[in-house]
């Protein structure tokens, strides 16, 4: 049954973020002379680059950092949003995408973990509204957990959409004609696509199982004092255990939160701003 | 379920505040269909962009997210709520739960204590709306909460009719009530004045059906049931508990008024005092001498009151005590009465002509000869039985009377008292008239007593007359009933093989049918398959030639 996916199958995307805004996820994480500097926020790729160098210095300013951290950070903006661009004007995906979005993160005292889907051809989606639901429906009341969710939000889509133009570019290199080729790769290359046909299919409801609300419900933890020191102890220590610290980040990042204790690369005494 | 749906419009009651929070343009809300402003609002479910946007799984949102709010109208449903259960974009579910939102199709009646997170939304034109919102859902919950009850609620008078019509006497019982007074009273109790019957009952011979003394008194038999079909049943708990203990005292009692009233058990009963009219006859006929009391007392006064005053069943007792009172009957002289009672019992007409027969007979005693007479008139075995078994009664009744005679003059069979008195007159009639001789039970006998014939008393001769006349027709009438019997077992037999037969062509007909039906199932499903590859073929040819987005939207819209 590939037949639905030809039957809606559109042009190719372009890459960009598969959100409203086409704002990317930029994550900071530099350490000079014992000071680290962690932060994470979103940068519109169509502002001009001069901009990044007067964010920085600006940055550095307010919180009082050495200058050296100046060009780092720029520097760092400017290699993920040279990264982003890479893949501008690349075809990213056709036909449906809808993948699972697992929220598994810790801000300052708050522990979320989460599941839902999110559509890749929907470019009305809004994470940071979104969160904001989120934060309001769960009574949820520090301000920087909402940013932190869009984020994560943004980041993983950032992520998919890059694997999506990585194979996009290898079907069309091995595409020899067939038909049905674009829902099979992406697939593939998904790796955590969902079958639409089982899901939106004509036999099966819309509706979950009951038994699968338990997955698909936000689960929001308050993490006391002692709690997040040994949780901010614990990642501290790894940190300067492994020197490939953005592997390090890429794969703790992703890493399920199984208990309070397992490590979170997230630490939460850097400013989030968006 | 489409009455609920229009709450929000239906209290237009101020104009002003329905306009925003209640739209009063939410009443285009339908179940079953999907509106134009649904349409406008979430175009992407219809332009048929995506396979997972279609107005069918539009609908299933849509309808889910309502019906969850519905389940509890006063708390705010967020969209937190709803996402965990739909498969879907977050963000799109997120949309189509702001539509149904801001259209007031939820949380209309919802407290208002969320309604400042639309703050969030920085626009001046919202925040205007915003603050009216603030105001009014205590207004539309006032207006709304007629309506609030769910469905659900609805039900309870239902099952209050339910219940009123399943217990129609009982109409402002609760349950347990019902049933504690249903399982209560597990002993017996009247069918006619639903009381308790302690005493004893009468039962219904063609059913389950009882009722109590009283009632069987009163003549309320209940519908369609007449006297002859109940049988009197004592308490079987009476005889094991209050029954069972008699004290000297009172048995003394018993037997003086007993000996006093003789039958007569109301009188008895009542001198007693302490027991029942059913004890007192349990008690009287355990006593070993019990019946020779109540014998003594028929002859020395009550006999002929006896026949009059007694209601059928409880003469059939005191007939047979009688009989065992008065006479030693054996043989084929006791085998007839038996059989007559058992005939008199089994049907309907046995009590009333029998105690008929025994009425004339004793008080007019007389004219013998006419009664004879009139016996051997009747016809129908059932009357001559009756008649002959009331006859030999009451000639063993007055046993000592021909015993006497005989010892007199039958001196050589002096020794053959014992021999059953019925056969023995009919023996000694058969000496002096020498008429039908049909009967061989006494045969032999007839030939050793041919001279002694003038001996005899003309009173006994014509007493054992009657009693031959008496025994013959009682034979024959055993005869007849016999043969009656047979042919009564021949015809039944005859039914039931018929009805068997009847039977083995119905089942041979359903076998058929089954068959037939069987033949016909296979075919259907033949069809069925048939219709579902077909189908498949159309729906592959459709996709094929990609047309299959327009089959959603027809389904659907």
């Amino acid at each position: 049954m590939k037949a639905p996916a030809s039957t809606f199958s559109k042009a190719p995307v372009k890459f960009r973020m598969p959100t409203a805004d086409n704002l990317v996820p930029i994550r900071l994480d530099i350490e000079i002379d014992g000071q680290r500097f962690k932060d994470a926020f979103t940068w519109n790729p169509s502002d001009p680059d001069s901009e990044v160098a007067v964010f920085a210095k600006r940055t550095v300013k307010d919180l009082k950092l050495p200058p050296a951290f100046i060009t780092q950070i720029a520097s760092s903006i400017q290699s993920q949003l040279a990264e982003f661009r890479s893949f501008e004007g690349q075809d990213m995906y056709t036909g449906e995408k809808i993948v699972p979005i697992k929220l598994d993160l810790r801000v300052n005292h708050t522990l979320i973990k989460d599941q839902f889907l999110w559509d890749l051809n929907n470019f009305e989606s809004d994470p940071e509204e979104f969160a904001r639901t989120f934060c309001r429906d769960l009574g949820i009341e520090d301000p920087e957990v909402g940013p932190a969710v869009a984020f994560a939000i943004r980041e993983q889509l950032f992520e998919v959409a890059t694997q999506s133009v990585a194979s996009a570019r290898e079907s069309r290199l091995s595409k020899k004609g067939r038909r049905g080729f674009e829902y099979v790769p992406a697939s593939k290359a998904g790796g955590a696509v969902l079958d639409l046909v089982k899901l939106f299919g004509h036999k099966s409801s819309v509706v979950r199982k009951r038994k699968e609300w338990e997955v698909y419900e936000p689960i929001v933890d308050h993490l006391s004092n002692e709690e997040v020191d040994a949780l901010e102890a614990r990642e501290e220590r790894n940190f300067r255990f492994n020197p490939n610290r953005s592997l390090l980040r890429a794969v703790l990042f992703r890493l399920p939160l199984l208990h309070i204790l397992i490590l979170r690369c997230k630490k939460s005494d850097g400013i989030i701003t968006f | 379920m489409e009455t609920t749906t229009h709450d929000p419009t239906s209290k237009p009651d101020e104009p002003e505040l329905d306009l925003y929070t209640i739209p009063s343009h939410s009443s285009w809300f339908l179940w079953d269909e999907i509106h134009e402003t649904e349409k406008l609002a979430l175009r992407e479910f219809f332009d048929g962009s995506s396979f997972s946007r279609t107005p069918k799984i539009y609908k299933e949102y849509r309808d889910f997210i309502i019906n969850k709010y519905r389940e509890e109208p006063s708390r705010r449903l967020s969209f937190t709520d709803v996402r965990k259960s739909l498969v879907g974009d977050v963000s799109l579910l997120h949309k189509v739960f702001r539509f149904l939102d801001e259209r007031g199709l939820i949380n209309f009646s919802a407290p208002s204590g969320n309604n400042t997170s639309l703050v969030v939304v920085e626009d001046g034109e919202d925040r205007s709306r915003i603050k009216i919102e603030g105001v009014v859902p205590n207004a539309v919950r006032v207006g709304a909460s007629p309506n609030s009850p769910k469905p659900i609620s609805v039900p309870p008078n239902v099952v209050d009719n339910a219940v009123l019509n399943g217990f129609k006497f009982l109409p402002l019982a609760s349950y347990s009530d019902v049933f504690g007074d249903l399982v209560k009273p597990k002993g017996l109790i009247c069918g006619n004045c639903g009381g308790i019957c302690d005493s004893g009952h009468y039962k219904y011979t063609k059913g389950e059906f009882i009722i109590c003394i009283n009632c069987f008194k009163n003549q309320n038999y209940g519908e369609n049931r007449s006297m002859d079909e109940f049988k009197l049943n004592e308490c079987a708990e009476n005889k094991g508990s209050d029954g069972a203990i008699w004290t000297e005292a009172e048995t003394l009692l018993l037997l003086e008024s007993v000996l006093k009233h003789g039958d007569d058990w109301e009188l008895v009963a009542q001198n007693v005092q302490t027991k029942s009219k059913v004890d007192c006859i349990l008690k009287l006929i355990e006593l070993p001498f019990g019946e020779l009391v109540l014998g003594s007392a028929h002859k020395y006064g009550n006999y002929g009151g006896l026949n009059g005053s007694m209601n059928g069943t409880k003469q059939v007792q005191l007939s047979s005590s009688e009989h065992h009172e008065a006479i030693r009957l054996e043989g084929q002289c006791h085998e007839q009465i038996n059989e007559m009672e058992e005939n008199g019992d089994t049907v309907d007409q046995g009590h009333p002509s029998k105690r008929q027969r025994i009425a004339s007979l004793s008080d007019a005693g007389s004219s013998l000869m006419k009664q004879v007479a009139r016996i051997s008139t009747m016809v129908g075995s059932q009357t001559t039985a009756a008649a002959a078994e009331a006859a030999v009664t009451a000639l063993c009744d007055e046993n000592s009377f021909p015993r006497e005679i005989f010892d007199v003059e039958e001196d050589h069979i002096s020794n053959g008292f014992s021999p059953p008195t019925a056969s023995y007159e009919a023996e000694r009639v058969f000496k002096n008239e020498e008429s039908k001789t049909k009967e061989g039970l006494t045969q032999s006998e007839t030939a050793n007593t041919p001279h002694k014939r003038d001996d005899i008393p003309l009173t006994l001769q014509i007493r054992a007359s009657i009693a031959t006349a008496l025994g013959a027709a009682a034979a024959r009438a055993k005869l007849l009933a016999e043969q009656e019997d047979r042919e009564v077992e021949n015809l039944v037999a005859i039914i039931i093989e018929t009805q068997m037969k009847k039977l083995h062509q119905k089942i041979k007909h359903f076998e058929d049918l089954e068959l037939i039906m069987e033949k016909e199932y296979a075919e259907m499903e033949e069809l069925k398959d048939c219709l579902l590859a077909e189908r498949i073929g159309v729906l592959q040819k459709a996709i094929n030639a990609g047309i299959s987005r327009w089959r959603d939207h027809s389904v659907k819209s």
